[in-house]
C-alpha cells in the first residue's frame, strides 16, 4: 500500500508535467508581480508574489482575505524538488552531463534566491558630508526610540520596533526606569495643527495636544513612506509623565527630565547600531559637460572600526560598492544640494550562489547543446550519404 | 548556366553595396556654400563632441521628423536648414517645418486641419508662443505616462519650439546684426546683458578649449564674449566665425568657403583630431547605413517572395547575396557606432533594435548556409527589416549615440549583460519569424512537402535552444552586474522579470518538446507566443514607467505593441487551425 503510493508521488515529482507547470505558474506570477508593481511598488510586489507561500486576496464580499493563487515561494520549493528529483532520476552517461550541470545549477540559483528572500536586509545610511554615521536605518520599518541624553557625548538609546507598539499594552524598557503604555498606534496618519472647537487630543504632554491625528491608509509604493503616529504614556518611578504623541511627521524629538536624566522621545526608521562608523569626507555628482545628464556620483568616506583597529578612506561609486562585515554600501541617491549622500546597505548571505550557478549552468548548457548538435549533424550526415 | 547563376546573384548583392557607397559620397554645394564643410565642424553638446551636421540632422528630426524638407521647390537639407536659422532667421523662421497633427493643438494655435498634415513656420507659431508656453508649463510637472493626449502633444510642441528658439540664438541674438557686430560692441553694458543671454541660450559650444585649459572646456560664443568682456583675449576661433557669419548673410559663397577653412584652422589647431572624428560621424549620418540596410533587406526578401513562384535556381540565390550585402552594410553601420562611440553596441533603446536585428540576419544566414531552402533568407531579410524599421522610429527623439548616465556607465557589463541578453531578443525573435514563416507556408503552398516542414522545425527548435542559453547567461550576467554595482543579485525589476519570462517561455518551449506533450505544430504555436513575450519584455516593460530600467520610457509605441500582440495571437490561431483549414486539403485524393 505505502510502495505504490511513494513510487507514484516519486513519478509526480520526477514528471516533466509538473515542470512545465511551475514554470508555466511561475510566468503568471511574473507578470503579476511586474503589472502589481505601478500600484503597489517594488517592495510591496514582491512581498506579495514572490516571497510569499500563497498570495492573498482580500474580497469586499468576506471579512478575511483569502488565498487565491499559489506564491513563487512555493512555486519555488516544488520546482526545486521537482528538478532535483528529475537530477537524481537522469541517466549517469557522459551524453547527459550538460544536463547533469544545468539542473544542478538551477537548484543553486533557487537556493540562493531563498537565502535572499528570507535573510536578505536591506536598508540605507544617508551622511551629510562631515558627518559621522554609525547605524543603518530601514527603508519602511518605523521605532520609538527612548534616547537618554544626559551624557553629551553618549546616547544611551532604547527603542521599541513598530510590530510591538502595534500589539499595544504596556512595554517596560530594559535598563531604564521607564515604561511605555501604548494608548493608539496609527501605521500611516496626516497631521494638522487642531482647530479649535475640534475634539481635543488624548495627548496631555508636549506638542500632542495642540496636534489633530488623521488616520491614512497604508501606503507601499517605493517613493512613499508611511507617516506612522503612536500616543504613549510615559510611567516612571510611580508617577506619569502624561500622554506624548511621537510621530514620524515630528521633526524635532521631545523630551521629558526623569531623577537629573533627560530623555527624548522620537519616532524614527528602525535603526540598526553598527560597531564601525562612516564618515563622509566629500561626495561628488559629476555631469557630462553642458548638460544635466550625471557622469558619475561618489562619496569618499573615512571607514572607523575600532574593535578591527581599522580607519581607513574608500571610495564608493557608481558600479563599485563597498563590501564590509557582511553589508554592500553602494551609492544610491544624494540630496541638499550634493551635501547629502545615500548609500543603500544590503546584506545578503548567499550573495555568492546566483554566481556558482551561473557557472554551472551556462557551462551545463553549452555542454548539452554542443552533444545534441554533433548529434543532429551526424544524423545529416548519415542521411546524406544513404 | 551555373556561371551565369553566379554572375547575376553576385551582381546584385554588388549592386546593392556600390548603391550604399553612393550614399556616402557628399552631395552638391546649395547655391555654392560648402555646407558640408560647415556639418564637419566639431561642436560639444550633450556632453560629447559631434559634427554639425549630427545637431543639423537630430534637431530637423526632432521639429520635423525627417533629415530634410523641400521648400520653395528644392530639397533643404540638415546643414543648410541650420545655417539658416542661425544666421539667416528671417529666411528660416518661414519655413514650414513645425508638423501639428493634435487637433486640440491646432486649435489652440486657432489653426483649422485642412490637409493631411499640418506644417506650421516659427512666424505661423510666433503670436501663440506663450499660449503654447503656458499650457506647456502647465502640464511639464506631470509624469510623463499621467499626461492626457493634449497635454503630451503640446508638451511635445513646447520642447520643438524651444530647441529651435535656442539653436536661433546660439551664435548671435536672433534678429541682431551679427557676430562681427558684437565684438566691435564689447564693452558697452548693453553688450554685456546680450553676452549673459546668449550663454543661456546656446544648445551647442562650438569654440574648441584653449591651450592649458581643460580637455573639454568648449565653449560657447556668449561665453567667449563674456569672457573677452572680462578682459581675457578673444578666442582665436571668433574671427573666423563672424567673417562665417557675415558671408552668409551678404550671399557672398566664397567668402563663406574661405571662412570656412579658417574656422577649420583655428580648430585642427586647438583640437587636432576633432575634425577628423567629426568628419568620420558625418559620413556616417549620410551614409545612413541602417536606412540602406533595411532597404536592401526588403528587396532581398522580395525577390526571395517571387523565387517561390518563378525561377527559383536563380532568384533565391540572388535573394541570398542581397541579404548578404544587407548584412555586410547593417554590420558596417554597427562597427562604425562602436568606434564613434567608444562603446559595445548596445547603449540604448534604439541600439537595441538595431542590434536584435543584426543578430537575427546573421543567425539567419547561417542558418540559410546549413538548409538552402530559402527560409532562412526569407526570415532574416523579413526580421532584419522589421527591427530596422523598429529603430528608425525610435530614433526620431534626437541623439542616438547620447552619453550614458552614471549608473549605466560600464563599458564591460554593457559589453557581456545587454549584448548576451539582445542576442537572445535575436534568437526568440527568429524562432518565432520561422514558425510564422511555417504557418503561412502551410496555408498557401499547394504541395505537401513534409521534409521541409521538418527542417523549419528543427530550425527553430535549434535556434530555440540558442536563445535559451543567452538569454539565461544575459539574464544572469545582468544579476551579476546588480550585484557587484548594488549588492543585490535579483530585485525584481521589470525588465529582470522580462529578461526572465524569455527564459522561462524557452525553457517550457523546450521541455514541452522533449517530453513529447508538443510536436511540430506545438512547437510553432508556443514560438511564435515568444514574439509576444519577447516583444513585451523588450517594450512593453518601459512603458510601465517603474524601476530601473525605465531609461527608455515611451507612449508613442503602445497602440504599435499592441498590434503586434494581436497579430502574433492570430498568427497562433492560424498556425493552430485545425487540418482541414489547411490547403491543400490532405485528403483530396481520397
Amino acid at each position: 500500500m505505502i510502495k505504490p503510493l511513494a513510487l507514484r508521488s516519486w513519478k509526480f515529482l520526477k514528471s516533466i508535467q509538473l515542470t512545465i507547470v511551475l514554470l508555466s505558474l511561475l510566468m503568471a506570477l511574473v507578470v503579476l508581480c511586474t503589472l502589481a508593481q505601478v500600484e503597489m511598488g517594488t517592495a510591496g510586489a514582491v512581498n506579495a508574489y514572490m516571497r510569499s507561500f500563497l498570495v492573498w486576496r482580500q474580497f469586499s464580499f468576506l471579512p478575511f482575505p483569502i488565498p487565491v493563487f499559489p506564491g513563487a515561494a512555493l512555486v519555488g520549493l516544488i520546482l526545486t524538488l521537482n528538478l532535483t528529483a528529475k537530477t537524481l532520476d537522469l541517466q549517469r552517461t557522459a551524453a547527459k552531463a550538460g544536463l547533469w550541470l544545468i539542473h544542478a545549477g538551477l537548484i543553486v540559483l533557487f537556493a540562493g534566491e531563498f537565502v535572499a528572500g528570507m535573510m536578505q536586509v536591506d536598508t540605507n545610511m544617508s551622511i551629510e558630508v562631515g558627518q559621522t554615521v554609525n547605524y543603518v536605518q530601514s527603508y519602511k520599518n518605523m521605532e520609538l526610540a527612548v534616547i537618554d541624553a544626559t551624557d553629551p557625548n553618549w546616547d544611551d538609546v532604547h527603542s521599541v520596533p513598530d510590530t510591538l507598539l502595534s500589539k499595544g499594552g504596556t512595554i517596560a524598557l530594559a535598563g531604564t526606569p521607564i515604561t511605555l503604555k501604548v494608548k493608539g498606534y496609527f501605521p500611516n496618519t496626516e497631521l494638522s495643527s487642531l482647530l479649535p472647537g475640534a475634539a481635543p487630543s488624548i495627548a496631555t504632554a508636549g506638542v500632542g495636544p495642540s496636534v489633530a491625528v488623521v488616520e491614512r491608509p497604508v501606503v507601499s509604493a517605493d517613493n512613499e513612506m508611511n507617516q506612522t503616529s503612536a500616543f504613549v504614556e510615559v510611567l516612571a518611578g510611580g508617577r506619569s509623565y502624561g500622554v506624548w504623541l511621537t510621530s514620524v511627521a515630528l521633526g524635532a524629538p521631545q523630551s521629558f527630565t526623569h531623577e537629573g536624566r533627560t530623555y527624548a522621545l522620537s519616532m524614527r526608521l528602525r535603526r540598526q547600531y553598527l560597531p564601525y562608523a562612516f564618515t563622509l569626507k566629500q561626495f561628488r555628482h559629476d555631469v557630462y559637460p553642458g548638460t544635466e545628464i550625471p557622469k558619475n556620483f561618489s562619496s569618499l568616506v573615512q571607514v572607523v572600526n575600532p574593535s578591527q583597529k581599522e580607519s581607513r578612506e574608500v571610495l564608493i561609486y557608481m558600479n563599485q560598492p563597498l563590501r564590509y562585515e557582511g553589508k554592500t554600501f553602494y551609492q544610491a541617491s544624494f540630496g541638499k544640494n550634493d551635501t547629502l549622500s545615500i548609500l543603500s546597505v544590503v546584506e545578503n548571505p548567499g550573495w555568492l550562489l546566483p554566481y556558482v550557478s551561473c557557472v554551472l549552468v551556462s557551462l551545463g548548457l553549452l555542454v548539452h547543446f554542443t552533444i545534441v548538435l554533433r548529434r543532429s549533424l551526424k544524423r545529416r550526415q548519415e542521411q546524406k550519404e544513404s | 548556366m551555373k556561371n551565369l547563376v553566379k554572375y547575376i546573384s553576385w551582381g546584385a548583392g554588388a549592386l546593392a553595396l556600390l548603391i550604399a557607397l553612393v550614399f556616402a559620397l557628399p552631395g552638391t554645394k546649395p547655391r555654392g556654400f560648402d555646407t558640408s564643410g560647415f556639418g564637419t565642424l566639431p561642436i560639444l553638446e550633450g556632453g560629447r563632441v559631434k559634427p554639425m551636421d549630427s545637431i543639423a540632422r537630430n534637431s530637423l528630426l526632432i521639429i520635423h521628423s525627417r533629415q530634410g524638407f523641400r521648400h520653395e521647390g528644392r530639397m533643404v537639407g540638415p546643414d543648410e536648414w541650420l545655417l539658416d536659422v542661425m544666421f539667416r532667421p528671417t529666411v528660416a523662421d518661414q519655413q514650414p517645418i513645425f508638423v501639428i497633427d493634435d487637433l486640440d493643438v491646432l486649435g489652440l494655435i486657432g489653426a483649422k486641419q485642412t490637409k493631411s498634415r499640418n506644417y506650421f513656420s516659427f512666424a505661423d507659431l510666433s503670436p501663440h508662443l506663450e499660449e503654447i508656453q503656458k499650457q506647456a508649463m502647465n502640464a511639464q510637472p506631470k509624469p510623463a505616462q499621467k499626461r492626457s493626449r493634449f497635454e503630451g502633444a503640446v508638451v511635445n510642441l513646447f520642447d520643438r519650439v524651444y530647441l529651435y528658439y535656442k539653436l536661433r540664438n546660439t551664435l548671435q541674438l536672433a534678429g541682431s546684426p551679427g557676430i562681427g557686430w558684437e565684438i566691435q560692441a564689447l564693452g558697452t553694458p548693453e553688450a554685456a546683458l546680450r553676452h549673459k543671454d546668449l550663454v543661456q541660450l546656446a544648445q551647442f559650444r562650438i569654440l574648441p578649449p584653449l591651450a592649458g585649459m581643460e580637455p573639454e572646456a568648449w565653449q560657447s560664443v556668449g561665453q567667449a564674449l563674456s569672457a573677452a568682456h572680462s578682459g581675457v583675449a578673444l578666442h582665436p576661433g571668433m574671427v573666423p566665425l563672424a567673417k562665417l557669419n557675415a558671408a552668409y548673410v551678404a550671399n557672398d559663397s566664397a567668402g563663406f568657403n574661405q571662412a570656412l577653412g579658417e574656422m577649420h584652422q583655428v580648430v585642427s589647431v586647438l583640437k587636432p583630431g576633432a575634425i577628423a572624428h567629426a568628419s568620420n560621424e558625418m559620413i556616417f549620418n549620410r551614409a545612413q547605413p541602417f536606412f540602406v540596410g533595411l532597404s536592401i533587406y526588403f528587396v532581398a526578401f522580395l525577390v526571395l517572395c517571387f523565387s517561390w513562384i518563378y525561377k527559383p535556381e536563380i532568384l533565391r540565390p540572388t535573394a541570398y547575396s542581397l541579404l548578404l550585402a544587407g548584412a555586410i552594410v547593417h554590420t558596417l553601420g554597427l562597427a562604425v557606432r562602436v568606434i564613434l562611440m567608444g562603446r559595445p553596441p548596445v547603449t540604448n533603446l534604439y541600439s537595441s533594435a538595431v542590434f536584435v536585428g543584426w543578430g537575427a540576419v546573421i543567425l539567419g544566414l547561417i542558418v540559410e548556409r546549413m538548409y538552402r531552402k530559402g527560409f532562412g533568407t526569407a526570415v532574416a531579410a523579413a526580421a532584419g527589416f522589421a527591427s530596422l524599421i523598429v529603430a528608425q522610429n525610435l530614433g526620431t527623439d534626437g541623439d542616438t549615440m547620447g552619453m550614458m548616465v552614471a549608473v549605466l556607465d560600464s563599458n564591460f557589463w554593457l559589453a557581456t549583460h545587454v549584448t548576451t541578453i539582445t542576442i537572445g531578443y535575436s534568437g526568440t525573435f527568429l524562432a518565432g519569424a520561422i514558425a510564422i514563416g511555417y504557418t503561412l507556408r502551410k496555408h498557401l503552398s499547394t504541395k505537401v512537402d513534409v521534409e521541409t516542414d521538418k527542417a523549419l522545425v528543427d530550425m527553430a527548435y535549434g535556434i530555440i535552444c540558442f536563445a535559451l542559453f543567452f538569454s539565461f547567461v544575459g539574464t544572469v550576467l545582468g544579476g551579476i552586474w546588480a550585484d557587484q554595482s548594488w549588492g543585490r543579485f535579483w530585485g525584481w525589476d521589470p525588465k529582470e522579470n522580462g529578461a526572465l519570462l524569455i527564459v522561462l517561455w524557452n525553457a517550457i518551449i523546450l521541455h514541452a518538446r522533449w517530453a513529447g506533450y508538443v510536436r511540430e505544430r506545438g512547437t510553432m504555436v508556443m514560438a511564435i507566443f515568444g514574439n509576444v513575450i519577447t516583444a513585451l519584455s523588450w517594450f512593453g516593460v518601459n512603458m510601465l514607467g517603474v524601476g530601473l530600467h525605465s531609461y527608455g520610457f515611451m507612449d508613442k509605441a503602445f497602440w504599435a505593441l499592441t498590434g503586434f500582440c494581436i497579430s502574433q495571437g492570430l498568427l497562433m490561431l492560424l498556425c493552430y487551425a485545425p487540418a482541414r483549414f489547411w490547403a491543400p486539403p490532405p485528403h483530396s485524393k481520397a
